[in-house]
């Protein structure tokens, strides 16, 4: 493909992607943030693809395939079960840090990780390099949903952000990593849904709620 | 050995003889000074030979409940002690067996007949035997570190802890022995001397209290040949001392030449030495009374001290 | 493939034989088999030691193994002399190890780590890499640690030693490694090679932080006061063939580690210094030498453990041996290479006896305390008509220990006491200073070593038994004597024929000499070279039994009765016959040397005085109560411990309990990470 569409999919992915994230934060409800995070997958996988076409590799096509099938399959398939047994509980209780406050917390962390990520740009500078920063901003943004949010599955979805960012930057930065890595990877974190999912279940079933705020005896 | 080495040989021959023979006369001698300064008759210079004639004419004894090493302390103390004597260049410039005239294996050698007669002390299992090698052992393990460093500050002048080299570099430059560093020696090691064959004011030689005896209480179980072979040790160690002790600091006399002549007076300048030691040492025990045992580090740190300020002169002032 | 790389591949092939073995063989067999299999593997070990140390090296590259520089070997003289002496030690402790493992160590577990503990030791030396070097570094501190466990379920202070060890070895481990990491990252290469081509190029502060960290790490493992804390626990509790090997093959790897990066990587040893961070390097590896040694003989002489007073007796000896590795690299720093060839030749060879008649001590006194099931030298006692041939051999190396001729320690004291007398006159202050104080504490160490060994043979062996074990001690089985009786072979041959062993060492010591010419030669007589000194151990063995030989000769001629001793009762002051308790015991024959040192010492005094109810002028009894505590571990590392709690009690508060604010602090500190990345960038 030509260059300028290349650059101009790149970006595309690289934007869906970002917003996906930003979306997570700013949503309540726990059905639309599972879906957007599938949505957040098929923008993950439709970067990769890109990569793919303009490199022409067929390793590549193939991992962006397993992506689809794990990130925007799998993983939302797994998080919906999780939560079709909450039943009245389908929104996310107060975040520790509100909406509007998360946002503007979003917008800093962006700032940072354009900050942070200008070397790597510097160094060498490509389309494929310059969304390096939307990739540590989305594992930024995954990290703060991780501290911020209450609810268990929220926190599920903010750890898997931070993965997909992890795998973003990867692809970016070096035109992805040996498949067996991406396989090994990604047989982990299906492994940590499938766990959590278990867990959570089993924490609404002891405690009727997942919220994690109220499980403070995990200290000496 | 060097073209000299008959000079060697023949001292080598010469110098136990003299040592084994001499060093109870040396202590009749010394006992006979005591007496006489202590105002009494004395018994005699021979003294010393008839005892020893009459315990090696005693029926040999094995204490029950004691091992071989027991029984063969007395031989290693002996062998040792005629080892040095035969080793150390105190008769003829040149050693008998030069490869061992070390002064370091010299001072070991001694000290490992007094280990043998301290094992021996703790075989017996009687309490005597035990006090007398604990605190032959404490008086060792204290004496050790002045002998080494005033070795040390010796073998600095002349570049080698070989005996006969020291010997002939002292009798090439005789104004060397009267240096702050050899005085300062000299003094150390007649410190040392004193605590390793057990004279006053460390220990009493003639003491029967058991309370006050080093020496004597790890020997307490030997009688007749044996006994004759501690006693025998113990003087012969006191001769090789004194003689190191002249031959380190007061060389002259020393055959440096094969002549019978040479040897000759070598021989008798040698026992003439060891007498007027022998005599000062036993006048000096007159005045003296035995220090109690926890004294006696405070004694030794002292010499301790002297013998590392030999070591600071020979830098400063050499 | 010479005769090194033969004889290492044939030790390596042997300990994984004797893994497998203990791991498939029945249990009946299982002992045996891993015994001889470890004893083989050290006989090659001591061949291919012995083939490096005469020039026959060999070197291995497998680059895909490990990260960074792969997997590399070379044997070079030095790596073989360790090579050698660790595979003296196994070949006595793995014989031992057969009769000594009916004791409850016949299980898989205890009989597999063995091997694989020897083949770690035999590895170290021959690492070529920082990865190798650190891989197998911790292999035998992994292996180490259940060997020290293995008797944990009887007695409770096992898990403690175990405790301290495993701590103590860890943290020099972290401290070899800074210190190894920050070298790489200097040289750009994990490889010895190019850590040797980079090390002359250091600058003065990286190279002494290299070598500060790395001298703190393997001085730990060497059992080096104030690091040595793990030492008088750890050798105690363990087997005695695995303190065998600990304390004569281990810690010899700590000075493996100082004179392998200190001489050789750091290139001290060619030329002078780089800037001043080097002066100060070797003055203070000598008064840690030195500090050690007479701390650590000071403790033995108190000692009434058997064991403990042998660990304690191995930190002294690594004193010594750090003496005449600093005075190496200090007259190597001044530019006179001889002394400094003979110097490190002397620390060498110190290393090599230590090792025989160390192993010998400690195997002789697992069979006392296999047979009597005490360590406590005040219970012992007696062993002489029970068990002949350990008392011979603990005798014989209590010989060697004292540093007493005709013993192997006295040849390599007298070489370091020789190097320290000719390095005088000083070239500067420092040598002026250390060099006479290094002089003191050998001798003064020489003389406390005479009564330590006095004392473990003494009241440990001789007399009359002190408790019932003692009385009924029977000889140990033939495996343990066959052990034994290999280090005692070994300590023999060291003592008579060091002219033998020491063309090794000395060019082994050529690293720090740079000079073609070994520092000592001669074939009965060792000569030095260029400085004035000869000693001639066999001469000098000769003269001795020719001496007694005339004396037990004229004594047949000229005692006049018969030669059959009459048995004769003991003095007993005409009270009856004595009883054992009226022996000295370690306790009181130690005692008067306790009271000199008493202001280092420190000994804690307990007396409790409970009077009669009827009247306080009357006693009913007394308790009296004394300890000699170990005065480092008592001022340095309770403080230490003391403040690690109190961090510890006081960082409970960041431990609230909830989730969010765990994962707050991971989150925080992230980000605080990169802002500062960025405003630095």
């Amino acid at each position: 493909m030509n260059e300028t569409l290349y650059v101009q999919l790149l970006n595309l992915a690289a934007g869906a992607f970002l917003l996906a994230a930003v979306m997570v934060l700013w949503r309540r409800e726990l059905t639309v943030i599972i879906r957007v995070f599938a949505l957040q997958g098929v923008a993950l996988a439709g970067l990769v693809a890109v990569l793919a076409a303009h490199e022409r590799s067929v390793e590549l096509a193939v991992v962006a395939a397993a992506i689809v099938v794990l990130r925007a399959g799998v993983l939302p398939l797994l998080l919906r079960r999780a939560l079709a047994g909450a039943g009245e509980a389908q929104r996310e209780t107060r975040p520790l840090v509100n909406v509007s406050a998360s946002l503007l917390a979003a917008a800093v962390l962006t700032l940072i990780a354009y900050a942070v990520t200008r070397p790597l740009v510097e160094l060498a500078p490509s389309p494929a390099t310059q969304a390096i920063p939307i990739g540590l901003t989305v594992v930024l943004i995954g990290l703060f949903v991780l501290v911020t949010r209450r609810r268990a599955l929220s926190q599920l979805v903010g750890f898997l952000l931070l993965d997909n960012g992890i795998t973003a930057i990867g692809f970016l930065t070096t035109s992805g990593v040996p498949l067996v890595v991406e396989l090994g990877v990604s047989l982990d974190v299906l492994f940590a849904v499938l766990v959590l999912q278990i867990l959570t279940t089993r924490m609404r079933a002891t405690f009727g709620d997942t919220d994690l705020d109220e499980l403070r005896e995990l200290r000496d | 050995m060097s073209a000299l080495g008959a000079v060697g040989a023949v001292g080598a021959v010469a110098q136990p003889v003299l040592i084994v023979g001499g060093s109870p006369l040396m202590l009749g001698v010394m006992r006979q000074v005591r007496a006489k300064l202590e105002g009494r008759a004395g018994a005699g210079i021979m003294q010393p030979w008839r005892d020893l004639r009459k315990l090696f004419r005693k029926e040999p004894i094995l204490p029950r409940g004691t091992s071989e090493v027991f029984r063969y302390a007395p031989i290693v103390l002996m062998g040792t002690t005629l080892v040095v004597a035969v080793v150390a260049p105190f008769v003829t410039v040149e050693s008998g067996l030069d490869p061992v005239a070390d002064l370091f294996a010299v001072v070991a050698l001694l000290a490992l007949g007094t280990v043998a007669l301290a094992l021996a002390g703790l075989d017996t299992g009687t309490a005597f035997g035990g006090m007398g090698a604990s605190r032959e052992m404490t008086i060792i393990a204290l004496v050790e570190p002045t002998l080494l460093v005033a070795i040390l500050a010796l073998s600095l002048r002349v570049g080698s802890t070989n005996l006969p080299t020291i010997v002939s570099a002292t009798l090439h430059d005789p104004g060397r022995v009267i240096s702050p560093v050899s005085l300062l020696a000299v003094v150390a090691l007649v410190v040392v001397i004193i605590a390793e064959t057990g004279r006053l004011p460390v220990d009493n030689p003639s003491t029967h209290l058991e309370l006050t005896m080093v020496h004597e209480a790890m020997v307490l179980e030997y009688a007749g040949p044996d006994l004759a072979l501690v006693e025998l040790a113990s003087a012969m160690r006191l001769t090789v001392f004194l003689g190191l002790l002249t031959t380190l600091f007061a060389p002259w006399g020393i055959a440096t030449t094969a002549t019978p002549a040479a040897l000759a007076i070598g021989l008798s300048a040698f026992a003439a030495k060891i007498t007027v030691l022998g005599v000062l040492l036993a006048a000096g025990e007159v005045f003296m009374a035995k220090l109690r045992l926890f004294r006696v580090p405070e004694l030794l740190a002292g010499s301790f001290l002297l013998s590392l300020l030999a070591v600071a002169a020979s830098f400063f002032l050499a | 493939m010479n005769l090194a790389a033969l004889g290492f591949a044939a030790a390596l092939t042997s300990a994984m034989g004797a893994v497998i073995a203990a791991l498939v063989s029945p249990a009946d067999r299982r002992a045996l088999t891993v015994g001889v299999a470890t004893g083989a593997a050290g006989g090659a070990a001591v061949l291919a030691g012995a083939a490096a140390m005469a020039g026959q090296g060999f070197s291995l590259a497998v680059p895909w193994v490990l990260p960074l520089a792969g997997f590399r070997l070379a044997l070079d003289p030095l790596g073989g002399l360790f090579v050698a002496v660790t595979g003296g030690v196994a070949v006595a402790a793995g014989v031992f190890g057969i009769g000594y493992a009916r004791h409850g160590l016949a299980g898989r577990a205890a009989q597999a780590v063995l091997p694989v503990f020897v083949a770690a030791m035999l590895l170290v030396p021959a690492a070529d890499s920082v990865g190798t070097f650190l891989v197998c570094w911790e292999l035998m501190a992994v292996a180490s640690l259940p060997l020290v466990l293995a008797e944990h379920r009887r007695r409770t202070e096992v898990g403690e030693a175990g405790l301290w060890y495993g701590v103590m070895t860890h943290l020099g481990f972290i401290a070899i490694l800074i210190g190894l990491l920050i070298f790489a990252a200097q040289a750009g290469d994990a490889s010895f090679t190019a850590l040797r081509q980079a090390g002359a190029h250091l600058s003065g502060g990286v190279a002494s932080v290299v070598f500060v960290t790395t001298l703190v790490g393997f001085a730990a493992k060497a059992g080096i006061a104030p690091l040595h804390a793990w030492l008088p626990r750890a050798h105690p509790e363990a087997p005695s063939h695995v303190s065998a090997l600990m304390s004569a093959a281990m810690v010899n790897l700590g000075v493996y580690g100082i004179v392998r990066v200190g001489f050789d990587l750091l290139g001290s040893g060619q030329g002078g210094g780089q800037g001043g961070g080097q002066g100060w390097w070797w003055p203070l590896v000598l008064l840690l030498g030195a500090i050690s040694a007479v701390y650590g003989i000071l403790q033995a002489v108190i000692s009434t453990d058997l064991k403990r007073l042998l660990g304690y007796s191995t930190t002294e000896n690594m004193g010594l041996v750090l003496i005449g590795v600093g005075a190496a690299g200090m007259f190597a720093a001044d530019g006179n290479r001889v002394l400094a060839g003979l110097a490190l030749a002397a620390a060498l060879l110190h290393v090599i006896n230590h090792a025989a008649f160390k192993s010998l001590l400690f195997l002789a006194a697992g069979s006392a305390v296999h047979a009597t099931g005490t360590r406590d030298l005040d219970a012992l006692g007696g062993l002489r008509p029970g068990m002949p041939v350990t008392t011979g051999l603990f005798g014989l190396g209590a010989l060697a220990a004292s540093a007493l001729p005709p013993g192997a320690a006295f040849v390599s004291e007298w070489l370091l006491l020789q190097s320290l007398v000719h390095g005088l006159p000083p070239s500067g202050v420092p040598s002026a200073i250390l060099l006479p104080v290094a002089v003191a504490a050998i001798a003064l160490t020489a003389g406390l070593a005479v009564a330590t060994f006095v004392k473990a043979f003494g009241v440990g062996f001789l007399a009359k038994p002190r408790s019932e074990a003692a009385a009924e001690a029977t000889e140990s089985p033939p495996s343990m004597l066959v052990g034994m009786g290999v280090a005692g072979a070994a300590c023999v041959v060291l003592a008579l024929g060091a002219t033998a062993v020491l063309p090794g060492v000395g060019s082994v010591a050529m690293l720090a000499s740079g000079s073609p010419d070994p520092a000592v030669h001669g074939a009965v007589i060792v000569q030095l070279s260029t400085v004035a000194g000869s000693l001639s151990p066999l001469l000098l063995a000769v003269a001795l039994l020719v001496g007694a030989v005339v004396v037990v000769a004229v004594l047949r001629a000229v005692a006049a009765r018969s030669r059959q001793r009459r048995i004769a009762r003991l003095w007993d002051c005409g009270g009856g016959p004595l009883s054992a308790r009226m022996e000295y015991t370690a306790t009181s024959f130690a005692e008067p040397l306790q009271r000199v040192f008493d202001d280092v010492l420190q000994p804690e005094l307990d007396v409790d005085v409970t009077h009669a109810t009827e009247s306080r002028y009357l006693v009913q009894t007394v308790e009296y109560r004394r300890r000699v505590p170990d005065r480092i571990e008592r001022r340095l590392y309770q403080p230490v411990l003391a403040a690690v709690r109190a961090w510890g009690r006081a960082a409970r508060a960041l431990a609230t309990g909830s989730v969010h604010r765990y994962l707050g602090y991971g989150f925080y500190t992230v980000t605080a990470l990169l802002i500062v990345l960025a405003v630095t960038r």
